[in-house]
Formats: structure tokens, C-alpha cells, sequence
């Protein structure tokens, strides 16, 4: 089945079709969720907000750019906005916490261990991972997407919007901040793997 | 030579090198549909005037027309009673009509 057939049948609301399209794209969704949320249990609930949202605006699909481009383009907005979102709790109950009487402590999430990284390089890729939250979004959606999802600059630049210089740019700068970053926590980094 | 600063900072970026991707959490389409069934059955529609939004609106227009017949209300009692201008119309009226005999054989 092609794509437009698959658009079309989507378009009748046909379960099948749907069914089809989960299974295409169920993938893809979660990686990049997880690799934007950094916990399995959001990354899923957000790639069914992805897949409820295609299926309530498929009409609203315009083919002038592909249906895994307009699919990515859903999840990284959603991811970016839950980002936004537990970034803005966090500062609510740090304020909150200043003025209540419990004096309770804030914690940082566990690091994060994606499941598809080479045992032994799970140590290092957890410290990438937090250097990589700690970037500009669109330096880390660019980042991400062309690291992990292994995207080429004409798909990332399609599913950001932008021109491929700009990707080349993002990508250049993403590596430069995380190379400071790292520089910057090398003594910490340095000082952990000896022990 | 690469220092020790530098080794470990290629080891760090080249560790997401070759990346698996994670597999997808069991019965995910599932889970899914189940979601998008309660979704489905939250937003069924109700009647009208049992909406939350229409009681609002209603009780709201209600509490305002209240308000705004209080004010007026506090507003007339503020202002001094006609009664001079009454009782000269009445005075007048019964001038008028010779309703101020007591008697009608006067």
C-alpha cells in the first residue's frame, strides 16, 4: 500500500489503516520521544498523544511533505512542549518549596540509560545525555534526530522547517557547546572513572 | 598525542556512536486503542443545559442581573422622595373635582 492510499483510507477513518500506520511508525515515535524525554514511561505516553493527534488530523495533512516528516514534526512539538512543561513544574515547586514549612528536597532525575547503548559505553552515554538536555531545543532536535535517528540534513531540515545550512550550523554549534560542556565537567568525569 | 582530557571527551561523544534503537513497550497499539476509547467516551456529547460551561454562563448572567438590580435599587432609595410635588398633584386634583367637602349637600 502506498503512502497516499494510506492517507486516503486514513482519511475514512478505517482501522485497518490505522493499525498499519502505528505499526509503520510506532518506532520511530517512541525512539525519538525517549531520546527527548529521557524516560520510558513519558516517551510512551507521548508517542499515543503522537498517534491520537494523527488520527484526529489526518484531514488537516497536507501532502506536500511526507508522512513521516508531518509525524515527526507532531512528536518533537509534543516532546518540546512536555519539556516546557516539567521544566515549569520544577521551577513552581522549587518556588513553592522556598515558602512552604516541609522542608522537602528537590531531586534531579535518575540519569538516564537508554537501552540500546553498548553496555560498556552506558556510563559515558548517560553523561552525553544530560549535556545533551542542557542544550539550546534546537540545537538538541537537531542533534538527536541526525545522531540517534540517524536522519539526513534535507530530512532534518524538512521536519524543522529550516535550510540545510542552518542544520549544518545547528549541528556544529550542538557539538561545540557539548564539547565546552564536557571540558567544562571534565575534572568531575575524570575523577568518577577513576574511582 | 591526545591528552587524557581529550580522550575522554572523544569517548563521551562517540558513545551514542552505533546506537540500538529501544524496542517499543508490549501491546503499545493495545494501550492505545484503549486510551483513545476513554478519550472517546469523555468527550460524548451531553445535553446542553447540563454542560458546565452553559451553567456557567447562566449562573453568571443571573448573579449580574442580580448585582445590577441591587445597585439600582440602593440608588432610588438614596434619592429624596417626591412627596412635596405628590401631594401638590393631589391637592390640585382634588380642587379640580371639589373633592375637598366633606358633605354633598355643601
Amino acid at each position: 500500500m502506498s503512502e497516499q492510499e494510506l492517507v486516503a483510507q486514513l482519511r475514512y477513518g478505517d482501522e485497518e489503516a490505522f493499525k498499519k500506520l502505528v505499526t509503520l511508525f510506532q518506532q520511530k515515535v517512541f525512539n525519538t520521544a525517549l531520546n527527548f524525554l529521557q524516560n520510558q514511561h513519558d516517551a510512551e505516553d507521548i508517542a499515543q498523544e503522537v498517534f491520537i493527534q494523527v488520527y484526529h488530523s489526518i484531514r488537516q495533512f497536507k501532502e506536500n511533505a511526507s508522512l513521516s516528516t508531518w509525524i515527526y514534526r507532531i512528536t518533537i512539538s509534543k516532546c518540546l512542549d512536555h519539556v516546557r512543561n516539567k521544566k515549569r513544574k520544577k521551577r513552581f515547586a522549587f518556588i513553592s518549596g522556598l515558602f512552604s514549612e516541609k522542608n522537602s528536597l528537590l531531586h534531579d532525575a535518575p540519569d538516564f540509560e537508554h537501552p540500546g547503548v553498548q553496555l560498556d559505553r552506558k556510563e559515558d552515554a548517560a553523561i552525553l545525555f544530560k549535556l545533551v538536555d542542557t542544550l539550546p531545543e534546537s540545537q538538541k532536535t537537531a542533534f538527536l534526530l541526525n545522531k540517534i535517528e540517524a536522519l539526513s540534513y534535507n530530512e532534518i531540515a524538512a521536519i524543522m522547517n529550516i535550510s540545510e545550512s542552518a542544520v549544518d550550523s545547528l549541528l556544529q554549534r550542538a557539538k561545540q557547546n557539548l564539547r565546552k560542556k564536557i571540558n567544562s565537567t571534565n575534572g568531575k568525569v575524570l575523577s568518577k572513572n577513576n574511582v | 598525542m591526545k591528552s587524557k582530557f581529550e580522550k575522554r571527551e572523544e569517548a563521551i561523544l562517540g558513545s551514542i556512536d552505533g546506537i540500538q534503537p529501544a524496542e517499543v513497550p508490549p501491546y503499545f497499539y493495545t494501550r492505545l486503542l484503549v486510551r483513545m476509547q476513554n478519550e472517546l467516551e469523555v468527550r460524548k456529547p451531553t445535553f446542553i443545559l447540563l454542560r458546565p460551561a452553559f451553567l456557567t454562563a447562566s449562573l453568571s448572567i443571573i448573579l449580574a442581573v442580580n448585582i445590577a438590580f441591587l445597585f439600582q435599587f440602593n440608588n432610588q432609595q438614596k434619592l429624596p422622595a417626591p412627596q412635596s410635588n405628590n401631594k401638590a398633584t393631589i391637592e390640585s386634583f382634588a380642587d379640580a373635582y371639589n373633592l375637598n367637602t366633606s358633605s354633598v349637600y355643601e
